[in-house]
């Protein structure tokens, strides 16, 4: 069930009063409703795959009860290399077994030994990185003795399934999110009204912003070759809006709908555009994976501490594990170690925690953002790529500088009209998250009033015609 | 509880009061254009009685020129046809026609094979055209039951017209605003509602094919039942295909145009004639129609 669906306009009211009237506050009850819910919102797409959640559920449930009474650590530490590997096998098998398969079967046939080993015709269950890498956290916390593990099977399985953050995140940490499952949980007036707040941005830069800059970035990658530079280049700087958009959108929606029933989600992106520097991207974008990657694979490597030349490798496989948890393809490897690349001058003169996201902003900082944007964008160019070719070709023809013209955008009517909604929305997120970073906010503060406003661009400027997937579901 | 539902009702009240006003602002102008062909029916077109008029989807549009069959005949035509349209649209808009007090003595219905063997019709993709028209009675029995694919938004935007508005803002919304400047312009079609395409596109090259016309399309039915009923002469007419010849039903009034001609260089791409393809297909179309209208009589 997509967020942005007529589907989930019905299934929300019902499960919410369902939720706080029908339930009459009882946890236990809130909680199996949650569970239900959440598997309905899932199997909506696909039923065959709630066994894996369900599977995955069981198994972590059960790692986390035999942690609990084991004091002896080889065995502990075959319960969690249990939970690892379940987990991983799974994720392996679905996102990245045709991967591994054909790049042997591409290896073997380079040296000149072809074989021959068919892949398979595998669907990728949708969210499976993002509940895999939640459920296999619970287990490593509870291995390392930072959390209580659970006896309480559907608090669990609430925790591992719950619908807003089920698909696309925020990964939450059991520390943070599980114990929400135990609390008794009241209505609050304040919290239920910024949720819906954070609602209304989050559809508004998913169904304004991206979906409309998707248009003309489909067209676009599909077939760079006969686009001018100039075209090339608003191109990528739509996608870059687009997938900012999409997937930052989706998690403002999973924030505020968590809000409605009482719960509180990380914080998943501040404004990443602001960044001065790659490092204080890395603090604002994708907050939920990127400090899952620091606290379970960098510090357990030894983070920052020791040699450079140990740092520089800790910080090429974290970059380079990140760009492979995207997808099964070796554009985003390469685009997690252009990121890394980037990252690691930073790192070097240490200079990778100059520009934290509290300090003030000054005018060279803006001509800073603007560069550091550039970089992003270029990356981006890897990400939305089909291979390292197309991508190489389309920076190859768009750096060619051969012709700034942007005909394409005004070649119809509809064109025109579209690409004028493309920058207007653009430029009332910018505007709207400059004012929210010089304010120093963390995340969006909509105003009742702006809250209407952006109900009446949503309607008027929507892209309701061509909605699209959440970009994050295939990841 | 109360206080937040409280407010979610007032807002959403209030969201829906403004948005639908904008929506009728928007509708008020788009109904006072010439804009899309329903809009030029009634406001650009004042002859109310026409010897023929040419319905169809894109091929009718774009293959018979009212203006030089008019030249030639000394006929008075009119082209009503909507590209991206099936059956469906052209019994709605002979409907429409009708509504509007014009009357006609002979419909051109111009077809495709694929619309005809279509026994499933459904909302097609240019039918939000006829939306500043929804408080006439045959576009508003159109819109309540005609099959959508997806959600029916034109269905459900009698009384919520900001649906519509919203869904279809890119035709309906800003160009509506654009009509407030400019309401004569019209969207690509003339003041006899002909368009041609450019001489600059090329058909792909196919092996020769020969369909055979079947039908099931349930709204052929209709438009003969309301030709008879209106005592409108009906002549079916199939244009030009590129390397494809139809053939057609001989229990009706048709005239089969499809293997007509054979150049590439007459042809936009395999199913559109260009410029060059519509004064040829015209003239030759004035010559059989004067005959097929006297055998007819």
């Amino acid at each position: 069930m997509l967020f942005n669906s007529i589907d989930f306009a019905l299934f929300l009211p019902i499960v919410f009063i369902l939720y706080w009237f029908v339930t009459n506050n009882n946890l236990k009850l809130q909680n199996i409703l949650i569970v239900v819910a959440s598997y309905l919102f899932y199997g909506w797409w696909d039923w065959r795959f709630l066994s894996l959640i369900l599977f995955s559920t069981v198994v972590d449930y059960l790692v986390g009860v035999g942690l609990a009474r084991e004091e002896n650590q080889n065995k502990r530490k075959i319960l969690l290399w249990t939970s690892i590997i379940i987990n991983l096998g799974f994720l392996g098998f679905f996102k990245y077994y045709n991967f591994f398969i054909d790049n042997f079967v591409a290896a073997f046939t380079f040296f000149g030994n072809p074989i021959s080993i068919s892949g398979l015709n595998v669907i990728l269950p949708v969210g499976i990185s993002f509940y895999t890498f939640q459920t296999m956290s619970y287990s490593i916390d509870v291995y390392q003795k930072k959390l209580t593990p659970t006896f309480d099977f559907i608090s669990f399985s609430a925790f591992v399934c719950f619908f807003p953050q089920l698909v696309a995140g925020p990964i939450e940490r059991a520390t943070h999110l599980l114990p929400q499952f135990y609390k008794e949980r009241n209505f609050d007036y304040t919290q239920a009204v910024a949720g819906v707040k954070l609602i209304i941005w989050g559809l508004f830069k998913k169904i304004v912003v991206a979906d409309n800059c998707a248009f003309f970035v489909n067209k676009i990658f599909d077939n760079p070759d006969v686009y001018s530079s100039g075209e090339l280049s608003i191109g990528m700087v739509f996608f870059a809006f687009q997938i900012y958009c999409d997937f930052s959108g989706y998690s403002d929606i999973a924030i505020g709908l968590s809000k409605l029933f009482g719960f509180d989600l990380m914080i998943n992106f501040k404004f990443p555009y602001f960044s001065r520097d790659i490092a204080e991207f890395w603090r604002r974008w994708h907050i939920s994976l990127s400090t899952w990657f620091r606290d379970y694979i960098y510090i357990p490597l030894g983070g920052s501490r020791g040699s450079k030349l140990f740092q520089i490798r800790n910080v090429m496989i974290i970059f380079l594990v990140s760009g492979f948890w995207h997808g099964a393809n070796w554009t985003y490897v390469f685009w997690g170690l252009f990121h890394a690349l980037l990252f690691l001058p930073l790192l070097l003169f240490n200079i990778n925690r100059s520009h934290l996201i509290t300090k003030s902003y000054g005018f060279i900082d803006f001509v800073k953002i603007g560069f550091t944007f550039l970089l992003i964008c270029i990356g981006w160019v890897f990400f939305r790529a089909d291979s390292l070719f197309e991508a190489f070709r389309y920076l190859a023809q768009m750096f060619a500088f051969k012709s700034w013209s942007l005909d394409y955008f005004f070649k119809t009517n509809a064109n025109m009209l579209l690409f004028a909604i493309c920058v207007l929305s653009i430029l009332i997120l910018a505007t709207q998250e400059l004012i929210w970073v010089l304010k120093k906010k963390e995340i969006p503060v909509i105003s009742s009033y702006g809250a209407i406003v952006l109900l009446m661009l949503l309607i008027f400027m929507g892209s309701f015609k061509n909605q699209l997937d959440f970009i994050y579901f295939q990841f | 509880m109360k206080k937040f539902l409280l407010k979610i009702a007032v807002y959403s009240l209030v969201v829906f009061l403004i948005a639908n006003a904008i929506a009728l602002i928007s509708l008020y102008f788009l109904g006072q254009s010439n804009l899309y062909k329903p809009q030029f029916v009634k406001n650009g077109v004042k002859e109310k009685h026409f010897d023929y008029v040419v319905l169809g989807s894109s091929t009718g549009l774009t293959t018979l020129d009212t203006k030089q069959i008019d030249s030639t005949l000394h006929t008075i035509g009119l082209n009503i046809s909507i590209d991206d349209s099936a059956l469906n649209t052209h019994y709605l808009m002979l409907q429409y026609f009708y509504q509007q007090q014009k009357t006609t003595d002979c419909l051109i219905l111009s077809v495709t094979p694929w619309d005809l063997g279509n026994d499933n019709p459904v909302l097609s993709d240019n039918d939000y055209r006829f939306f500043s028209e929804q408080s006439t009675p045959v576009v508003q029995k159109y819109y309540q039951t005609i099959a959508y694919q997806g959600f029916p938004v034109l269905k459900y935007s009698r009384y919520m017209p900001f649906l519509g508005v919203g869904y279809y803002n890119t035709e309906v919304f800003y160009p509506s605003i654009f009509t407030i400047l400019q309401p004569e312009k019209r969207n690509r079609f003339d003041d006899r509602g002909n368009y041609s395409y450019p001489t600059s596109g090329k058909p792909k090259d196919t092996p020769q094919q020969t369909i055979d016309m079947v039908v099931k399309n349930p709204y052929l039915g209709k438009i003969k039942d309301f030709c008879k009923k209106n005592n409108i002469k009906l002549l079916i007419y199939q244009s030009p295909l590129y390397k494809t010849k139809v053939n057609m039903s001989q229990n009706e009034l048709t005239l089969n145009h499809s293997a007509f001609l054979q150049s590439k260089n007459l042809f936009y791409d395999n199913l559109h004639v260009n410029k060059m393809g519509r004064k040829i297909c015209s003239e030759a179309f004035s010559k059989q129609f004067s005959v097929l209208h006297k055998i007819k009589d």
